[in-house]
């Protein structure tokens, strides 16, 4: 990776790029987010189809309880790995279990979980620390473009490549199964399954994204661009593609941003997305929603 | 199991399609249902009706399989032994761009339907929402549809592939007596064209009298096994099912 990051650099000395690419931090940040913006879109018009944005949020409060995990079992400070996925996992695949198991609603067993895991993960994590450390809580809520290493950036396009597969091959099924889950299953699908893998799924790509975006904001990135297309989008194929660019638009020009200016990353793309929210709310009137006049 | 769709040697016509024996169900505690015991006839439209809260949909969803239960729930089947399911409602966010052919697309085609339907897919779906006159909605949003026509896509999903067996659990209210009308003349040619046995949750007891070749009533158990003109006393109505009552009481007053 170094001869390819010098090679960058060298473009940024010349004057072809933008002077931000001298720094190798900045080449990864910008691979990160040509990697994960395209996922996050298209995942997250299922998240909006399934309802799940909360779960989505619940997941990456528990990656904090995860890197708390990871150091007490001796992984080193900036992989975290089994930590993070393993109990990012386990808090997922729990709330399913939960959800299927009582005739609870999908709010309620958020709700119960989703500030407990992020206040066990700080105590631990000043326990395992014997410090209270805000910059380790930092990068995980707020993402940290800084400790990006190559390492996460291998995992990133590994977690990318899988997700999109198993994301594509079982999308219909999914979407299917949020439109009624007992007519689903009367056409021969397994709900309780694909929930399981989509779930599973879901938990790799969030936690992933974690150090580009940060635990507090990724659920914007997940629900911000799928919420935009569905205000212009005409149809699925339209609410998909248009999810998955305003996705990359916003991990792309976000990162942009905080190379210009000092602003931390994360934040710089939650408010592009923000912006492409409103545009599309100002523009949803001019394009018009035919199918939805023709059916009032 | 027992309610799974078993080989059967070739019954005789006057076989029930379905026969349900001492089935009892109950969740969380409570008895939702107890000692059903319901024969479904070959090719016939069988209504179930009851106040809400009955057990009606529960009982639709232990004949579908996958609900805990008791007693025997048996298939006569003769060709596919597939059962066909139009669900009251679609539990999606209406406000989502969704086409009825990207929702027939999501049932029909192995590849993403983001990425767009084949022109067969595309064929396909026009046949089969023509089925319930609803091919003229192909492009409609899912959720700029009526009451009325929501019904009609919900009952053409069911239709590929054609059922032996139709389980069609109807909502209390949410269509327009138009589109009331034109579904039950739809069922009716549909139950005709392909010999389609039909299990249904009514509430609309006009269309009941008119249609039903036999009615169970349910409250948590058996209240009522016959054919509908035996339902025709309003006092025997009150007494039966509470609310269903006035509903004949308001359908009669209007036509």
């Amino acid at each position: 990776m170094e001869g390819f990051y010098q090679a960058i650099s060298q473009l940024a000395k010349s004057g072809a790029l933008p002077a931000m690419f001298e720094h190798s931090f900045m080449i990864r940040g910008m691979l990160a987010a040509l990697i994960i913006g395209p996922v996050l879109g298209g995942m997250g018009t299922v998240v909006v189809g399934k309802k799940l944005a909360f779960f989505t949020q619940t997941i990456g409060n528990a990656a904090l309880t995860g890197v708390a995990l990871g150091l007490l079992f001796g992984e080193p400070t900036d992989a975290t790995y089994a930590g993070l996925y393993g109990f990012a996992l386990i808090v997922a695949l729990l709330m399913t279990y939960v959800k299927h198991r009582t005739r609870m609603s999908n709010d309620t067993v958020i709700g119960v979980v989703l500030a407990q895991v992020l206040g066990i993960g700080i105590i631990m994590l000043v326990l395992v620390t014997k410090q209270f450390n805000i910059h380790q809580i930092e990068a995980i809520l707020f993402g940290s473009l800084i400790t990006l290493t190559d390492s996460d950036l291998f995992l990133l396009a590994v977690v990318a490549v899988v997700a999109s597969g198993v994301g594509l091959f079982i999308y219909n099924r999914s979407m299917l199964v949020a439109f009624n889950p007992v007519m689903a299953k009367a056409r021969g699908l397994r709900p309780v399954i694909l929930e399981y893998i989509f779930i599973v799924v879901l938990t790799a790509v969030v936690v992933a994204s974690l150090k580009l975006i940060g635990a507090l904001l990724v659920l914007v990135l997940i629900v911000v661009p799928a919420a935009g297309a569905q205000n212009i989008a005409l149809s699925l194929r339209q609410f998909f593609w248009l999810s998955l660019i305003f996705s990359t638009l916003s991990t792309v020009i976000g990162l942009l941003l905080s190379g210009v200016w000092p602003v931390p990353t994360g934040a710089a793309i939650v408010l592009v997305s923000s912006v492409l929210f409103y545009a599309t709310l100002i523009l949803k009137p001019m394009l018009g929603r035919a199918g939805v006049r023709q059916g009032e | 199991m027992s309610n799974e769709p078993q080989p059967q040697p070739p019954p005789d016509a006057a076989t029930p399609l379905l026969t349900v024996r001492g089935l009892a169900v109950a969740l969380g505690g409570n008895r939702i249902l107890d000692d059903i015991n319901l024969e479904v006839g070959r090719g016939h439209i069988h209504a179930l009706i009851g106040p809400n809260g009955a057990g009606k949909t529960t009982l639709i969803r232990a004949i579908m399989g996958g609900m805990p239960h008791q007693g025997t729930i048996e298939f006569h089947f003769r060709g596919n032994g597939r059962i066909g399911y139009v669900p009251q409602l679609l539990e999606f966010d209406h406000s989502l761009p969704i086409t009825v052919g990207d929702f027939f697309a999501l049932m029909l085609q192995r590849r993403p339907a983001i990425v767009g339907q084949r022109r067969a897919v595309r064929e396909q779906i026009r046949a089969t929402l023509a089925e319930t006159s609803s091919d003229n909605l192909i492009d409609r949003l899912l959720g700029g549809l009526s009451g009325g026509e929501l019904r009609r896509v919900l009952l053409a999903q069911a239709l590929v592939p054609v059922p032996e067996l139709l389980l069609l659990d109807e909502p209390a209210s949410n269509v327009d007596e138009i589109g009331a009308q034109q579904f039950e003349d739809t069922l009716l040619r549909l139950q005709s064209a392909h010999g389609i046995t039909v299990l249904m949750v009514g509430h609309d007891l006009q269309t009941i009298l008119r249609n039903a070749d036999a009615v169970t009533g349910i409250n948590h158990h058996v209240t009522f096994q016959g054919h509908p003109r035996e339902l025709s006393d309003p006092a025997t109505l009150g007494r039966l099912f509470g609310v269903q009552a006035l509903s004949l009481d308001r359908n009669g007053a209007s036509s």
